[in-house]
């Protein structure tokens, strides 16, 4: 008899210590579901990460209270509320435009006329390597750009050769082709004049665009 | 007797168990953002929403909860790959 107690406090106690995942599928929750849903195909997660992932923390937080059985009627209601607006806005964000996320290469140098990979532009690509590593699901394309000293046609060949450089090396060091492609740019993207010095060696520069 | 003792025992060392696991969300927050900071992906900032909805579980004395808001949390972090 003893046992019987001691093993029936035991699996209560075990019980008590798992709280399931929140139920999101309740209907009162639809209107949310729906938002995040529509934000979602239309790009949040990508153009509007931190909106959607607001609308989402919402959903499952209203998933919880709901479950407590109106145990807070009011907040049940503006948590789901919270979470549908807020996805109406990651939506609304992501249609009209999205920007892409860029891991910036700070410091990357090439010799002149040259898409060499010098042992300290290595020492930052390799930053790049863990950070791709990492972030195992996501795809980049290494972009590359120039100043605007020289013509046209050099520098767009210039930063295409840089551009490969820098994605073989990413390769070499364990990164999938398949989820590499790279792009020079030449001197159509200056990020700063090409009037000064230091404007100059500003637009000089690779950068990961996630696609 | 000896057997009660025992489990009488252990099941005390369960019971202690539990506020001091409930103690670690702060300190399993502050593991999520130092391992995302700088870190902006979707993934990411659910992954510290969860947590800051945890640790309102865990104020609101709701440690069950709060323990599963937390490995939401966690999940999505390592889904986000860590810092930048």
């Amino acid at each position: 008899m003893k046992g019987r107690i001691t093993l029936f406090v035991a699996a209560l106690s075990l019980t008590a210590c798992a709280a399931g995942m929140p139920d999101v599928s309740i209907d009162q929750l639809s209107n949310a579901r729906a938002a995040i849903a529509a934000a979602k195909a239309a790009g949040a997660e990508k153009c509007a990460p931190k909106l959607q992932a607001e609308a989402v923390a919402a959903l499952y937080a209203a998933g919880h209270e709901f479950s407590e059985k109106d145990y807070h009627p009011d907040e049940n209601a503006e948590l789901a509320s919270r979470a549908e607006s807020k996805a109406k806005a990651a939506r609304a964000k992501a249609v009209k435009g999205c920007k892409p996320e860029i891991i910036k290469l700070n410091g990357i140098r090439f010799p002149n006329d040259s898409a060499k990979i010098t042992s300290a532009a290595a020492a930052i690509l390799d930053k790049a390597v863990a950070t791709l590593k990492r972030r195992s699901d996501i795809k980049v394309e290494v972009a590359a750009h120039t100043d605007s000293v020289g013509t046209d046609a050099y520098n767009q060949a210039l930063s295409s050769r840089r551009a490969a450089s820098v994605m073989a090396y990413l390769q070499s060091h364990g990164i999938s082709a398949s989820r590499l492609t790279s792009k020079g740019y030449g001197e159509s993207k200056p990020i700063a004049s090409n009037a000064t010095k230091a404007g100059r060696a500003q637009n000089r520069r690779v950068e990961l665009r996630v696609q | 007797m000896m057997k009660f003792r025992i489990v009488l025992c252990l099941f005390s060392l369960f019971a202690f168990a539990l506020p001091a696991s409930a103690a670690s969300i702060e300190s399993r927050t502050e593991a999520i953002n130092v391992q995302l900071q700088g870190n902006n992906s979707y993934q990411a900032d659910l992954a510290r929403e969860l947590a800051s909805v945890a640790q309102e579980e865990k104020d609101q004395h709701d440690v069950n909860v709060a323990r599963t808001f937390m490995n939401m949390a966690e999940e999505h972090a390592a889904q986000a790959g860590g810092s930048k």
